[in-house]
């Protein structure tokens, strides 16, 4: 199988920091995988996937996408990606449509019309299919300011695939939603990754969100601690909590790598000797 | 069910195809968008628009009045000319590097991601940013007109003309030295006091308002570092083509000017366009 993302050693260490904030990390996503990296805060999630879609350079190690390396060959690798950043990235002063073509005409998807009805008539089906089914049609031609922030998060998730591509990135996508919404944006998110075979890389603290992926890779103090299948992670707990209730989750599993890592972590800075300590 | 296709669709997809597959037209296309992004912007905002046409009154009807009325005896050209020429050029300086602080906005609003993550070259959000920067800096300048005709200050249709066809490459001229400055700079407050850096010593320097033929020493070697200064005596040299005051107030060769501004507008483009791309990604 097609490895779609295969990263190898790679390693960032900020400028003026001390340690890195990710530290030779490994691991592949094969195509069509739906790929969970999971962490706490400041583990290195959001800046792994940054250096995988180009936005940060890294220190050290190889990244490839798609077959193509994130630094000499940044436009292909572009060209294959979708991403919903952790942080909004809408222009607030334009509406959700102007957002979308502007986002498509960037992507050369279709040429540039000053306005809506000018679009190709492709484009105007398009979006206006993508808007009925996350629920937001009646909001596309109203300004960004104006729309929840649920609404804001459908409308980055439509701009990310309206250029269909191979790979999307979802970096913390349901910070902020609401159940519904949050279940209505997954079930739009399976139906695409069906459909398309589009290849998902997921961030997220909400691990139920990651019970049904392919592959989870937890990440902690920018090291890899664990990455498997989530049945196989589980099958590793040592202390299962809710024994007698019901079978674990990968939350609680999740858990457990963390509380180990930190373990092992405090272990090596505490060793006598250790500079660092 | 078969889907009836127009010739109309028939067209449309072939143009979707051609922009997907040629490299150059993808960038044109992304250009295009990102000044149009521009526009839109600006004429979504009302006080932007109010204030590109309110800072002719306060350059040229003040300053310029002021300067007109007490200083322009025995120079032996037509000051007012001279001063609308400056004017008109220092507003195409000014409001594009103006719109150029947009930059720091859109890191701000985390839009610069959207733009940087787009498989387009990083030339094409800048020349974009600053084209688009330039519609603002165009309509200052036919303010800087209006105000000169109630000053009693005309030029011909046909230099206003000549004016107007050169004022893309003064646009592109201030801002990719605009982008010199405000390309690494991440704080919004550093970029407007970057544009103020970048836009007074020019105005004072160059010979917009105050004629430069006669420095000396210090502010000589000033004058000719300021960009400014060769497009204005660009436009100054067309304007004034075949007119007696030609030799008094046109500076260099029109031919060594045009060249001297598009070699430095290639490099300060050149250096601001890397400059902006890493710092955006080298953190």
């Amino acid at each position: 199988m097609n490895k779609m993302i295969r990263v190898e050693n790679l390693t960032k260490q900020y400028k003026k920091s001390e340690k890195p904030a990710v530290d030779d990390i490994s691991f592949t996503v094969n195509e069509g995988e739906f790929f969970a990296f999971l962490g706490p805060n400041g583990a290195g999630k959001t800046t792994t996937i940054s250096i995988l879609t180009t936005t940060l350079s890294k220190t050290g190690g190889e990244v490839k996408i798609a077959g193509f390396d994130v630094e000499k060959q940044a436009k292909e690798v572009r060209k294959n990606v979708g991403i919903i950043f952790q942080k909004p990235s809408l222009d607030l002063d334009l509406s959700a449509e102007e957002n979308i073509r502007f986002h498509a005409c960037l992507y050369g998807v279709y040429g540039y019309r000053p306005t809506f009805k000018m679009m190709p008539k492709a484009y105007r089906e398009r979006v206006m299919e993508l808007a009925e089914i996350v629920g937001i049609a009646d909001a596309m031609f109203k300004p960004i300011k104006k729309l929840s922030g649920g609404m804001q998060r459908k409308l980055e998730i439509i701009r990310s695939l309206i250029h269909t591509p191979k790979i999307l990135f979802l970096d913390e996508p349901t910070q902020g939603l609401d159940a519904v919404s949050r279940r209505s944006l997954w079930e739009y998110l399976n139906g695409v990754r069906r459909e398309n075979g589009t290849t998902v890389f997921l961030t997220t603290h909400y691990i139920d969100e990651a019970e049904n992926v392919d592959k989870v890779c937890i990440i902690n103090h920018g090291k890899i601690a664990a990455c498997c299948s989530p049945e196989d992670l589980k099958r590793t707990l040592e202390f299962d909590p809710t024994p007698r209730v019901c079978l674990p989750t990968l939350e609680d599993a999740y858990i457990e790598y963390l509380n180990k890592t930190k373990q092992n972590n405090e272990q090596t800075y505490n060793r006598p000797g250790n500079s660092r300590a | 069910m078969n889907k009836l296709i127009t010739d109309r669709e028939i067209v449309e997809r072939k143009t979707v195809t051609a922009y997907r597959k040629s490299g150059f037209v993808r960038e044109l296309n992304a250009t295009l968008t990102i000044l149009s992004r521009r526009v839109l912007l600006t004429l979504k905002s009302p006080a932007t628009l109010i204030m590109s046409l309110a800072m002719p009154i306060i350059m040229m009807g003040m300053i310029g009045g002021n300067l007109s009325q007490n200083m322009a005896d025995g120079l032996g050209f037509d000051f007012g000319k001279f001063m609308l020429i400056g004017m008109m050029v220092n507003m195409l300086f000014m409001m594009t590097s103006q719109g150029l602080a947009s930059l720091v906005e859109d890191r701000h609003t985390n839009f610069t991601q959207e733009m940087m993550i787009a498989p387009i070259s990083r030339y094409s959000i800048v020349i974009g940013t600053i084209l688009g920067s330039a519609f603002m800096a165009i309509v200052s300048m036919f303010g800087t007109i209006v105000v000169g005709l109630f000053m009693g200050i005309h030029l011909g249709a046909g230099q206003l003309l000549a004016i107007l066809a050169l004022s893309p490459l003064m646009c592109l001229a201030a801002g990719a030295f605009a982008m010199l400055l405000i390309g690494c700079i991440k704080s919004k407050t550093a970029a407007n006091m970057a544009v103020m850096f970048i836009t007074m010593p020019q105005m004072f320097l160059s010979g917009a308002i105050i004629p430069i033929g006669n420095s000396s020493g210090i502010l000589l070697v000033l004058n000719r570092l300021m960009p400014m200064t060769y497009c204005l005596d660009l436009t100054r040299a067309v304007v004034y083509a075949g007119t007696p005051e030609y030799s008094r107030v046109v500076l260099f060769n029109p031919v060594v000017t045009l060249a001297a501004i598009i070699t430095f507008t290639i490099a300060f483009l050149a250096i601001g366009t890397f400059m902006f791309a890493r710092s955006e990604t080298h953190k």
